[in-house]
């Protein structure tokens, strides 16, 4: 039985898209064609950014006799002939509910990425793996066409819709020609020069090989600021591993202080390669175990990290930067002819000012505080005018402290922690290169500003006088399953930031975890019902 | 209103012979109007709010035609409306999503129900139920049967769907009966066609007005004794001749099969469906044509006794389907072939699930397992090769992703005016420690989600200071209440407000006022803003001046009340905190105002592209982050989870984590930069202010600005 088989296209997109809108041109293409054609949805609430799908069956030619055909009005897993999905991890969704059959399922998809709140929210990167997803594409499609819709849209100036309707069309999926469709948009009569335009270049994308490119183009091109030259040689003497990050480091620290605390930091390094055992050679590095290198590699990108620490004079400096302003421009598409201009949010507090002055007198300036307890509070807001004169004035003369960064309080009390750090490295490195590799992205939980920054030295303090100090300690040298508590633990100082995570997992390494931070109670005076006792569950 | 339905409302015009093409809602819009329909009310919510806001908008075809449409307050008002076709020979529809607005709206269905009509009465309800559903999953089934209201499940094409329309005022006429016309979510949405005919003008309308009051007749009142009459009635008189006129008119469909021994009894809402398995067991062809019998309900109550035990008597066994839970029809045919000694074995709920919507799968297993016990005989690879496939297609998809695909929720919209409270709300518990939230219905019970997670319950619409009313006096800390406008208007102002006010409360309710009922669609409340200050504001939000809600609390007796505009985060911090912590003992209310973003950008949008190509002055605003001092922890994005403040990997090779980033689809709303100075996050937030077309005197500046800065600024 069942001559006519109805061709079925799932579509999937986020809210707000114009999936609508698609829907409504594959309709009037049929309807144009004479082919029977039905489509519906669940728009609800998943209108608000949601992710939300659209069906469409219709026939490839008409039943004969007008008879109508019965359309199901949900898709059915394994048989769907067309999947679009405007967004990868929604094409991967579709996959995962069955959707999308080797036998019979041609998966056309966005390569872009919109990061659910789950991703974006993690204090460390909590991204989906794009490249699982597409694998798990090839796989589990007869024919997977993957185009990086969200750029084709944006070079024209169009909404993904049209192009994902090119992409459609262009995949050969359609029963009618391409001119039906470039018909229907110009009927449409909304946006339709931009709409044609996003349209015919997805249409080309998907019918050339083009569109599998999209596959190749992943993550972004990484400006590395290269270090002058002639620091090549002295570079060159410290171990294989460590040479990329450590060329990027010192570009980093000239930038951020100058040549000789960049010398500092190829020192240390030397220090710590010394301690390895790995010669200068690359065929040294070669003999130096794995994780020595891993290791030694991390050691160079966090070290350079920390040592350029964010303080006021910093973030001054950056702010006030030429390319700064061409950065903005570009990323906020302003035009030649329109003017730009850039207001930065600022909030410095005492802590942060009292680490820029020198030592004594910031020391004074914290005890103080500390005194009447205004250290964690706030400075005033300010709207600085990063473009106006007497913006960029403020922002240079701090910039112009640098020189006396050297004698203020914070970098004193960073260069003590991080030798504090690099001492543990050395001893760790030679006799427990996987601890040491752990150790070495210990500075990974040093983070961010205000709250966040004490946060984060809280957490670093925590796990190296509990877990660090603890191996160290033990006359024999620290043990695999120590570097994997230590790892773990850097992971659960970076799962969540009331740090109760990291007090779970160090339970878990055996010691006694702290208990919550005391919070008030605040309750009101009840006169109807006072409560004679307060319970409060935490 | 979020949507314009010009081209829909040319639509509704059409005259007989002319093809109408659209949304399955639209169709039962224009099947009213070609029933003669005098008063449409009804209150919104998916899946039928286009059936109310098509004809709002259509005002004027509705005026010439005399039929008088009303946004009713909430879906009793809406019921109560239906009053009129008590005792006047008019017939009026209304609507509602189900199964939450039937809830509200039952005190008046019932008395409705109870003295019957003499026009004919239509509920046309959404039935919100399996996926894109937003309400608890029950069965308006329950409602209909309780207070005898007939009920309608119409296959979900065009033409039967507007025939059901039709059928169902003369089907109320012929009983006395208000009569329930339930879609499901895809039947809403569903888009096809169907021979429109010609548009009748009502009898009695807004322009063929009554002359003289109805009779007064005692009976006709739901009031004892003349209640138990109607009760009597109901049963006696009403649902016999409800029977009558579903057999004479032909509403239940019979499609005969060569398999007659066999035998299936669906919902009409189901019947593609079931056809689609059919299909694929290959016992139905492209046009649907089953070798099994199929009886379609197109009204699944009342049942036709006779037309049930006549379909199923000498057949093997017959298959229900029947979706949802309790199995009301399942039940009720089972003794009816019991009275009428059919012996033929019933199966249903034994061989389908109890729970969740009844997909094109879930009946090809429930049919496999039908035919394997009655059939054996029939070919059944075919199906349960595909079930199979479909299990190792799930089973191989999960093994390669890994886990890889993250939920996505709907959320607030960018530049949403809630979001602001809720990333307020969430500093001050950085303060007070965590607090009792009671959720309400609307866009704000978004903030269930990622990354605020607030609320420990949602108990209706407009019921959240309701439902703290117990909390709040066991819990040390007070619990605060969040409400929409939209809610307040709905139902909160009584069961919250007035009940807090009359038990002096101490408790502390959020109204989140926007101006609109956005989550539905962004429809007109009392309070919201007149087209003229919405037009002066452009852009920027126009709530300001609309003091309804302010006014209305001030009136009742509200002593402690504060407005605060939601953008200034720390102002809307310091209030809350004020409100949890303030001595002052008795209702506290805090109105956070800012107009849903949605409504400013469609204003917006327009005046902005006008301006550019006339060449005028527009500044637009973004905000961004400076991706060399972003650090990469993301608590920007834990306090506001805006769609276009995003994370991409660092230009700078050293960094490990990704950075925070802000999209081109900002609208400049504000937050990031007020969040990153409350919270005293960190200095990377920037705005940027555009100039298009900027005067004479703002470029010479830039230019005398750009020399200095040369002499200034490194590269």
């Amino acid at each position: 039985m069942s001559a006519a088989r109805p061709f079925s296209i799932l579509i999937a997109a986020l809210g707000g898209e114009g999936g609508g809108v698609l829907n409504d041109w594959i309709v009037q293409c049929a309807l144009a064609s004479g082919l029977p054609v039905q489509t519906t949805s669940v728009p609800g609430v998943a209108q608000r950014t949601g992710s939300t799908s659209y069906y469409v069956e219709l026939m490839r030619e008409p039943l004969g006799d007008d008879a109508q055909p019965v359309f199901a009005l949900s898709p059915m897993p394994g048989a769907v002939d067309v999947v679009l999905a405007s967004e990868l991890v929604e094409a991967g969704r579709m996959v995962e509910r069955g959707f999308v059959n080797p036998q019979r399922t041609t998966l056309i998809a966005a390569s872009h990425r919109v990061y659910t709140t789950r991703e974006k929210m993690q204090m460390g990167d909590g991204r989906s793996d794009d490249a699982t997803i597409h694998a798990a594409a090839r796989a589990l499609a007869a024919r997977y066409v993957s185009l990086d819709m969200a750029s084709i849209a944006a070079a024209h100036g169009t909404v993904i819709s049209a192009v994902m309707f090119g992409a459609l069309a262009g995949a050969g999926a359609l029963p009618w020609p391409r001119e039906t469709c470039e018909r229907v948009i110009r009927d449409g009569g909304i946006g339709v020069q931009s709409s044609l335009a996003g349209f015919s270049a997805a249409f080309d994308a998907a019918a050339t090989g083009a569109a599998r490119e999209a596959l190749a183009a992943a993550g972004v091109e990484r400006a590395a600021r290269a270090s002058p030259e002639m620091w090549a040689p002295l570079l060159a003497t410290l171990p294989a591993p460590m040479r990329e990050h450590a060329a990027h480091g010192v570009a980093r620290l000239i930038d951020y202080q100058d040549g000789a605390y960049a010398r500092l930091y190829v020192e240390r390094l030397r220090r710590l390669a010394d301690a390895s055992g790995a010669a200068g050679t690359s065929g040294g590095a070669d003999r130096a175990s794995a994780s020595t290198g891993a290791a030694l590699a991390d050691a160079a990108r966090h070290l350079a990290l920390w040592m350029s620490y964010e303080d006021v004079i910093r973030v001054a400096d950056l702010k006030s930067r030429r390319s700064r302003v061409e950065r903005i421009r570009a990323e906020a598409r302003v035009r030649q002819d329109e003017l730009l201009d850039v207001v930065d949010y600022l909030r410095p507090g005492l802590d942060e000012v009292a680490a820029i002055l020198p030592r004594a007198l910031g020391m004074r300036l914290r005890s103080r505080a500390q005194r009447r307890g205004t250290l964690d509070q706030p400075g005033p807001g300010l709207h600085l005018p990063a473009t106006r004169l007497h913006g960029l004035l403020m922002l240079r003369l701090l910039a112009w402290l640098r020189p006396l960064r050297r004698r203020s309080l914070r970098f004193h009390e960073e260069q003590q922690a991080i030798e504090r750090w690099l001492a543990a490295l050395v001893r760790s490195l030679a006799a427990a290169p996987q601890f040491a590799a752990a150790l070495a992205g210990l500075p990974r939980v040093l983070k961010g500003y205000g709250d966040t920054q004490r946060r984060g030295r809280a957490s670093f303090a925590r796990i190296f006088d509990t877990l660090v100090e603890r191996s160290l300690g033990n006359a024999d040298a620290p043990t695999p399953s120590d570097a994997t508590e230590l790892r773990q633990a850097i992971e659960a100082a970076l799962a969540e930031p009331a740090g109760r995570e990291l007090e779970r997992a160090l339970e878990r390494a055996g010691v006694t975890p702290l208990p919550p931070a005391e919070k008030p109670i605040v309750w009101s005076r009840k006169p109807r019902n006072a409560p004679s006792t307060v319970v409060t569950s935490r | 209103m979020e949507r314009s339905f010009s081209e829909e409302i040319r639509s509704l015009a059409l005259g007989a012979g002319e093809t109408f093409h659209g949304e399955g809602i639209l169709a039962v819009t224009k099947a009213l109007l070609q029933s003669g329909v005098s008063y449409v009310g009804g209150y919104q919510g998916a899946p039928v709010s286009h059936l109310l806001d098509v004809m709002v908008q259509a005002r004027e075809t509705m005026d010439e035609l005399g039929v008088h449409v009303e946004a009713c307050a909430n879906e009793a008002s809406a019921a109560a409306m239906l009053g009129a076709s008590i005792m006047y020979p008019v017939r009026g529809a209304v609507t509602w999503k189900s199964v939450v607005g039937t809830n509200v709206a039952s005190d008046a269905l019932s008395n409705l129900a109870s003295p019957g009509v003499i026009g004919g009465a239509m509920i046309v309800v959404g039935e919100d139920y399996g996926e894109g559903a937003s309400v608890i999953q029950e069965r308006t089934h329950a409602f209909a049967m309780k207070s005898g209201l007939w009920l309608l499940d119409p296959r979900p094409n065009l033409p039967t769907i507007v025939r059901m329309v039709e059928r169902g005022f003369e089907l109320s006429e012929a009983s006395s009966t208000p009569v329930i016309l339930e879609l499901r979510i895809r039947a809403c949405h569903v888009r096809g066609s169907f021979v429109a005919s010609d548009n009748v003008r009502p009898k009695i309308s807004t322009r063929e007005l009554q002359s003289e009051p109805a009779a007064f007749d005692y009976d006709r009142l739901a009031h004892p004794p003349a209640t138990f009459d109607h009760e009597r009635a109901k049963y006696e008189l009403r649902m016999p001749a409800a029977r009558r006129y579903i057999v004479d008119a032909g509403l239940n469909e019979r499609f005969d099969g060569d398999l007659g021994e066999l035998g299936i009894v669906v919902q009409g809402g189901l019947y593609n469906n079931l056809v689609r398995a059919l299909q694929t067991l290959g016992l139905a062809d492209a046009r649907g044509r089953s070798r099994i019998p199929i009886l379609n309900l197109n009204v699944v109550y009342p049942l036709v006794p006779e037309q049930l035990s006549e379909f199923c008597a000498g057949k093997r066994a017959v298959l229900i389907l029947e979706e949802g839970q309790p199995e009301f029809i399942e039940q009720e045919i089972s003794s009816i072939l019991r009275r009428a000694a059919v012996a033929t074995p019933l199966h249903g709920k034994d061989l389908l699930p109890m729970a969740g919507e009844y997909t094109a799968e879930v009946i090809l297993s429930g049919l496999a397992r039908y035919l394997q016990q009655h059939a054996p005989e029939l070919p059944r690879e075919a199906g349960e090769r595909a079930l199979r496939e479909i299990g190792e297609l799930r089973a191989r998809a999960a093994d390669l992703l890994g886990g890889q695909v993250p939920a996505r929720p709907p959320g607030f919209c960018t530049g949403c005016p809630e979001r602001p409270v809720f990333a307020a709300l969430k500093l001050v518990e950085q303060d007070l420690g965590r607090l009792h939230v009671s959720a309400d219905i609307g866009c704000h019970s978004f903030a269930t989600f990622a990354p605020f997670s607030f609320g420990q319950s949602i108990l209706g619409y407009g019921m959240s200071l309701a439902s703290s009313a117990g909390v709040r006096n066991f819990s040390a800390k007070r619990p605060i209440a969040i409400m929409g406008d939209g809610g307040f208007w709905h139902n909160g102002l009584l069961s919250g407000v007035t009940s807090a006010l009359l038990n002096q409360a101490d408790g502390v309710l959020v109204i989140m006022k926007n101006g609109y009922t956005s989550a539905t669609g962004t429809q007109e409340t009392i309070s919201t803003p007149s087209s003229e200050s919405r037009r002066v504001a452009e852009g920027t939000s126009a709530t300001g001046n609309e003091t309804t809600i302010e006014s209305t609390l001030k009136g009742l007796g509200v002593k402690w009340l504060r407005t605060v505009d939601n953008y200034r985060v720390d102002d809307v911090r310091k209030t809350l905190h004020e409100a949890l912590t303030s001595s002052f003992d008795g209702l506290k209310v805090v109105i956070a105002d800012g107009e849903c973003q949605l409504e400013r950008q469609r204003r917006l949008k327009p005046l902005r592209a006008r301006a550019l190509k006339e060449g005028r002055r527009v500044v637009r605003t973004r905000f961004g982050v400076d991706e060399d001092t972003c650090t990469g922890d993301h608590s920007c994005i834990r306090l506001s989870g805006c769609p276009t403040l995003t994370v991409k990997t660092p230009a700078d090779p050293l960094k490990v984590d990704p950075v925070a980033h802000v999209t081109n689809d900002c609208v400049g709303c504000g937050l990031c930069g007020e969040v990153a100075h409350a919270a005293v996050l960190c200095p990377s937030f920037w705005r940027a202010e555009i100039v298009t077309h900027p005067t004479r005197w703002e470029r010479l500046r830039a230019r005398v600005r750009a020399a200095l800065f040369r002499a200034l600024q490194p590269a």
